[in-house]
């Protein structure tokens, strides 16, 4: 159950690195010095293909592959953009990085952008983290005024800005596309692909997006090497990934584990404390909110991308999301409908019709008026919204209900018959009472 | 706030963006900062100042839940509804303020000091029931006692000097 | 007239074009130009894969609606096809369970909160959404819950009813509002379930297109306020017909129930080469004030014989009229520019033979200086889409040619430069590189032009033929620029409706008043021509005092049948049959969409019968004969017909120009104090003003000023001012705008009873102004 920090680099400092000269002492930098003074940009780009990295967004992409698609002689400019509107329900892993270690981000961007040969980066922050916002304004001043963003950075002959750009509360633009027309100053409403932001992103130039962890695991590849960063995990899931632990917990936090070689169990019954005692695992929805939940019988499952698509699930954002027995697998799922609801931007018919009738056939479950025939207009509806769509976020509304309907079809039909009272929630207070 | 004010603010950040549309988002939200919430009159000054038309800015303002078209509270308590604070009892919590404030959710106390709001994911699960107070840093778990003691200190704090939501 | 055929929004392609390539569709291997969206193809091939949010006039697909999902080979899951191009190779199917199932999916979705007042609903019978639901939907619906509410109908304007209950968001409306007529008042507002369509809170939606998005609207969403309850489209016939009240010549779609017009639309079938079946408001909502029983309407024949005048029945005013004519000594006639070909082409015949040899002439510019432009090679509006240039040479066509704004706004889209040369400010500015010219010297633009258009390859002038025959230097100089460059093009914005056609048959545009004003004529048949509010208005004053008789043939009471002997009462323009030459040189026919009204005759008829009682042998007993003696006889018109025409015309043969005279020097302005530029409104005009549904917006005479101008006149305060020129004065409300350049005086024309057409000599010379305070 090997805990490897890496990226979560201030646990390993035993404190927040938001000084430059904290960050430096710790290693900080030592990457992007070194990457300007010997590398070519195609090298950095090489390193990064080759370390296997994976979008930590929930995507999976690897990252140096996506990096590669921007066209090498475009006369456009290219643009780097750091997608940190962490939205996902149950991950809050960029807002400890952005929080802790803001420096490693910029050092990330600033890596990434020379491997691409972009002059600008930004960071586009959701609305809701101004604190985190305000930390790294002031990290990028530090850099600015330290040499590592702006003319001529490192003293290479590379020049890189980064602009932070804030949003003003909508999960939508955490798609790639929806967050390229926010900050273009539209809606943020995705858009058709192709073109991919590759090769038209934002104002129409080649652009990479990628997430903070994606970004902030940059300079421990260049530092330690690709073949290093490879070595770690499985041959498809390589490297550190940080999961974030919520729900029916008693040590809910981030926990940053080498890929492949840490179960479900493990996660939550050792990092995250386990369950209140008497109390036993229900369900857990592994990556986030969007993602098909899994029961107690997935707890073996290895936490790497592979292993959980084998279980039926996504590794997605790495957000973990605990139940036990007291909590109502209806409602949660009525809880997760209503907020697709609420978060569909409504481009799309399926999505902007389909998650608002899901949200409101679990409404009459709950409230104890389903019928028997709403379970396979649901079964229906699944297939009418899912795969449907411009984006994701419809087919993430689907899967983890349409897999809570699989996995826990007996408890949906006692809801239809008996309806669901609000059961107890797990109270702060009673925990640490020992209840 | 005005046309000019709007622009002392953006002004400065033009050349980092290659569409001056971008900078509705900054526009928005430095008006906001004035009263807490946005009016029509707003609305037609950043419209002014960024060079759209009002009804493109209201539908871009209309987009996103932080930037307010109606007027609302001192202080903006958003609870979080989302599935792992609901599991550490959000519901219970905004019930709990829903009877203290006498308001229900989305409304705005008589007094105008608070506007209690359901919020999506505030991506502070680990504090699960998170509560954030405009745009400070999350709080929780907040317990019914410590909501009511965050009530009581805010209605002791002086207004901010901006409305930050 | 025909029922109306359902608009398809597909963009026509065509499958044996050069670049064609095949793949399979449906298991039948078909060919499509590569890049063509697979909708648009299969549509070509006669499968109908079906559409909400596609409408290829709009602008790139945005895949919103999930309608037109399809089944690619390679590709996983469905595709959309109407932002899937076409590839070899490929291989399509439109009809498996899996797309039929998505269909319907999408419809159920759609359905879901969609109300069902479609008995109540303006839209139904022509309804995408019910015709779609019928074809490819669900026979039945699953949801149980109470549908979303909103407050209905809304007022969005005027003009336009927004129903949001009914709207499906397909963004039609607003991309048109913000990428088509770039208008940009209407938005998209909040999100998902609850987002709706909204212009700025408390604001109409304010436009000079706004009615287009009722056309594009696929459900019954938006709607036009005068049409609403007013018929069902069962009930109607329609009439493809062209608009007369620009030169641009708009196709148009007559609606009519029982006997009146109750809406004009643009057309299902767009006509490409026009105005791509984009309306202007004024051309969508301006046919009430031509009703039959609209107040403005001449409605019975007038005699004044002595005096108090007496309405008569149209046959006895025809025999009075010509026994006027017949005993006048001199008589001539006087042809207005939007009479059709056919009235014009018997005008001449009549003034030829039973008067004689009368003198005959159109009121409008004589445009001498500008043949060699028009000599130059033509573009049609179409051809704007491949221009890499456009150059606006004078001129306001955003309103005086509105649609012509669109079509330039989509060659800027689609990459052109756009420039634009004149003293006005225009709407056109905000796309364009602006090339400001003092009032009166566009030729002061002409060396910019020159190197612009040195670096275009396919550039397009469009020059307006008024401030051009104002300016002899100026056209001269834009001409050599344009035949200097071989792949240049120009298209003249004209001032007349039907100048070209008349200009085709002929007709000069003097001799007439010269002759009146000498006291030569005596008798004066004025065929759709007021020449009392028309430029040179002044002088045609002092002319009719020296003219005994005059003879009016009019659709609508005006000073001129005020004045006449015997004024005839004609059918509308939307009553009546007839062909109206484009600026652009395209002859297209206009179709009754309403029945006649009482009392009135179609003005060819008119004309057939007064030669009849002067003497002539009946020769033509229809416009349709009458349309093909013009074209047995004039050049321009050879080898065309109405069944040549068709629905969408022809483009007519060279004019015969006179020899050009005047080029080359230019014209200093008659008299003293500020030059006077000319402006146009677009609600500004009669047809506006006489127009129920657009009394929101209509626009009244003014003259305005550069506020530094005022300063230097003494006139800041000032609140009416009298204007005069050599030709005539008048008094007009003075306004004070800052965007206007120093040194003009800027004259609204064309408001009933401003008597500002007074102040312009009929050759349209330029003419400065001075401007005093009035009482």
């Amino acid at each position: 159950m090997p805990e490897l920090t890496l990226t979560l680099r201030h646990r390993r400092a035993g404190a927040p690195l938001r000084e430059l000269g904290d960050y430096e002492r710790a290693g900080g930098y030592a990457a992007l010095k070194r990457a300007l003074a010997n590398l070519e940009a195609d090298e950095v780009l090489y390193q990064l293909h080759r370390s296997g990295l994976r979008g930590r967004g929930g995507a999976g992409f690897p990252m140096g592959r996506k990096a590669s698609f921007l066209p090498k002689d475009a006369p456009l400019r290219k643009y780097l953009v750091c997608n940190a509107d962490e939205s996902e329900p149950g991950t809050f892993k960029d807002r400890e990085i952005m929080e802790m270690d803001p420096f490693e981000l910029l050092e990330g961007m600033a890596l990434a952008g020379y491997a691409i040969g972009a002059q600008r980066g930004y960071i586009y922050i959701r609305g809701e983290y101004n604190h985190h916002a305000e930390v790294l304004a002031s990290a990028i001043v530090q850099a600015r005024r330290g040499g590592y963003l702006g003319e001529e950075i490192a003293r290479s002959r590379y020049s890189f800005d980064i602009t932070l750009y804030r949003g003003a509360g909508a999960y939508i633009c955490g798609e790639e596309t929806a967050l390229l027309e926010s900050l273009e100053g539209k809606r943020g409403q995705p858009r058709l692909k192709p073109p991919f932001p590759a090769v038209a992103g934002l104002y129409a130039s080649p652009t990479l997006i990628n997430n903070v962890e994606t970004l902030a695991s940059v300079p421990t590849i260049i530092e330690r090497g690709a073949d290093w960063y490879a070595a770690l995990g499985t041959e498809k899931s390589p490297g550190t990934k940080v999961f974030s632990v919520s729900g029916h917990v008693l040590r809910p936090g981030n926990y940053e584990v080498v890929l492949g070689e840490t179960t479900l169990r493990e996660l939550v019954f050792e990092m995250a404390g386990g369950l209140r005692p008497g109390r036993r695992f229900k369900a857990c929805w592994p990556g986030g909110s969007s993602v098909p939940v899994l029961a107690e019988q997935h707890l073996d499952t290895p936490l790497d991308y592979e292993s959980l698509n084998a279980a039926g699930t996504f590794l997605g954002s790495g957000g973990c999301i605990v139940m036990d027995d007291s909590g109502c697998i209806v409602r949660a799922s009525l809880r997760l409908a209503h907020f697709y609801r609420h978060e569909s931007c409504g481009k799309c018919t399926p999505c902007r019709e389909g998650t608002g009738w899901l949200e409101r056939i679990l409404q009459r479950m709950v409230d104890g008026e389903g019928r028997m025939e709403d379970l396979a207009l649901l079964e229906a509806l699944f297939g009418r919204i899912g795969g449907k769509c411009l984006c994701a976020l419809a087919d993430g509304a689907v899967a983890p209900i349409q897999s809570a309907l699989r996995l826990f079809r007996d408890e949906f039909v006692r809801v239809v018959e008996e309806g669901s009272p609000r059961p107890e929630p797990m109270v702060e207070a009673a925990v640490a009472a020992g209840a | 706030m005005t046309a000019a004010e709007i622009r002392t603010h953006i002004d400065p950040m033009r050349p980092e963006f290659a569409d001056q549309r971008s900078l509705i988002l900054p526009a928005l939200r430095f008006a906001q900062r004035e009263k807490g919430y946005l009016t029509l009159d707003d609305l037609e000054a950043v419209a002014e100042a960024t060079d759209l038309t009002p009804a493109y800015v209201e539908g871009v303002a209309t987009f996103y839940d932080r930037l307010y078209l109606r007027p609302v509270g001192r202080w903006v308590l958003s609870v979080c509804v989302t599935l792992p604070c609901m599991l550490r009892g959000c519901d219970e919590l905004i019930d709990h303020l829903c009877d203290r404030l006498g308001v229900p959710p989305g409304g705005t106390t008589e007094d105008g000091l608070f506007t209690l709001q359901e919020a999506q994911c505030l991506g502070a699960c680990d504090r699960a029931p998170a509560i954030q107070v405009n745009a400070e840093d999350m709080l929780g778990p907040t317990t019914p006692e410590e909501a009511d003691r965050l009530l009581e200190r805010l209605r002791e704090a002086p207004a901010p000097d901006a409305y930050v939501r | 007239m025909t029922r109306r055929a359902p608009r398809s929004d597909y963009a026509r392609i065509d499958p044996a074009a050069p670049d064609a390539v095949s793949f399979e569709l449906n298991g039948r291997v078909v060919t499509a130009p590569a890049g063509t969206m697979l909708v648009d193809a299969a549509w070509a091939h006669g499968i109908e894969i079906p559409i909400f949010c596609y409408e290829a006039r709009i602008g790139a697909p945005i895949g919103a609606c999930r309608m037109c999902l399809v089944a690619v080979d390679g590709l996983r899951g469905l595709t959309t096809a109407c932002s899937t191009p076409v590839a070899a190779e490929m291989v399509v199917r439109t009809d498996t369970p899996e797309v039929r199932a998505a269909q319907d999916g999408v419809l159920e979705l759609l359905l879901a909160n969609h109300p069902l007042d479609c008995p109540v609903c303006d839209k139904g019978g022509e309804c995408p959404l019910q015709d779609r639901t019928f074809r490819f939907g669900p026979g039945r619906s699953r949801f149980i819950e109470p549908k979303r509410h909103f407050p209905k109908p809304l007022e969005l304007s005027p003009v336009i009813a927004l129903d949001r209950e009914r709207c499906i968001a397909c963004f039609r409306c607003v991309r048109f509002s913000q990428d088509v007529a770039q208008d940009r008042n209407l938005a998209w507002q909040e999100r998902g379930p609850r987002s709706q369509i909204a212009t700025e809170t408390g604001e109409p939606y304010e436009g000079r297109f706004t009615g287009n998005v009722i056309d594009l609207c696929p459900v019954g969403a938006l709607t036009s306020i005068p049409y609403r309850f007013i018929a069902r489209p069962w009930d109607v016939f329609n009439a493809p017909s062209v608009c007369h009240l620009c030169p641009v010549g708009c196709n148009t779609d007559l609606s009519m129930r029982e006997g009146k017009l109750m809406r004009v639309t643009g057309r299902p079938e767009p006509n490409p080469a026009v105005e791509e079946g984009w309306l202007c408001d004024r051309g969508r909502f301006a046919h009430g004030g031509e009703a039959a029983d609209a107040p403005a309407r001449l409605k019975r024949a007038i005699l004044r014989e002595g005096s108090p005048a007496r309405a008569s029945d149209l046959e006895a005013a025809v025999v009075a009229a010509a026994w006027r004519l017949d005993t006048a000594k001199a008589p001539a006639v006087l042809v207005g520019p939007d009479a059709t070909v056919e009235e014009a082409f018997l005008a001449q015949e009549l003034a030829a033979g039973p008067l004689g040899g009368a003198p005959l002439a159109r009121l409008g510019i004589p445009g001498a200086a500008l043949a060699p432009l028009r000599g130059l090679a033509g573009a049609q509006l179409g051809e704007l889409d491949a221009a890499d240039l456009v150059a606006v040479v004078g001129g306001d066509p955003a309103n005086q040619q509105p649609v012509v704004e669109l079509r330039v706004r989509k060659a800027r889209r689609r990459g052109a430069a756009v420039v634009v040369a004149g003293p006005r400010p225009t709407a056109l500015d905000a796309v364009a590189e602006v090339l400001r010219t003092a009032p009166g010297r566009l030729a002061e633009a002409m060396a910019a032009l020159g190197r612009l258009l040195e670096a275009a390859a396919a550039p397009i002038v469009l020059w307006d033929e008024a401030d051009l025959a104002a300016e002899p230097d100026a056209a001269a100089a834009l001409a050599r620029l344009v035949a200097a460059h071989p792949g240049a093009r120009q298209l003249e914005l004209a001032a007349d409706v039907n100048g070209a056609g008349l200009r085709a048959l002929g007709i000069p545009a003097e001799g007439v008043l010269e002759a009146a004003l000498e006291a030569r004529v005596d008798a004066l048949l004025c065929v759709h021509a007021d020449p009392l509010t028309a430029p040179g208005a002044a002088r045609w004053a002092r002319a009719l005092d020296r003219v005994a008789t005059v003879v009016a043939i009019a659709t609508h009471e005006s000073p001129i049948t005020r004045r006449a002997a015997v004024a005839l009462p004609a059918l509308s323009r939307y009553e009546d049959e007839g062909v109206l030459v484009s600026m652009a040189g395209r002859a297209q026919r206009l179709r009754p969409g309403a029945r006649p009204a009482d009392g009135a005759a179609a003005g060819w008829e008119i004309l057939a019968a007064l030669g009849h009682r002067l003497g002539a042998p009946v020769a033509h007993r229809s416009s349709r004969e009458a349309f093909e003696a013009a074209a047995s006889s004039r050049l321009a018109f050879t080898g065309l017909s109405y069944a040549s025409l068709g629905v969408s015309g022809q483009v007519i043969g060279p004019t015969p120009a006179p020899p050009p005279s005047g080029a080359g020097a230019p014209a200093e302005p008659a008299g003293e104090g500020l030059a006077l530029v000319a402006m146009t409104e677009m609600f500004g005009d009669a047809s506006a003003w006489r127009a129920g549904a657009l009394a929101a917006w209509r626009t009244g005479a003014a003259v305005s000023l550069n506020p530094a101008e005022a300063g230097r006149l003494g006139l800041v305060g000032a609140a009416r001012v009298e204007v005069a020129s050599p030709e005539g004065r008048c008094v007009l409300p003075l306004r004070i705008d800052a965007a206007l350049p120093e040194g003009g005086a800027f004259v609204a024309l064309g408001a009933p009873g401003s008597g500002a057409e007074a102040l312009l000599p009929p050759d349209r010379h330029a003419v400065r102004v001075t401007l005093t305070a009035a009482a």
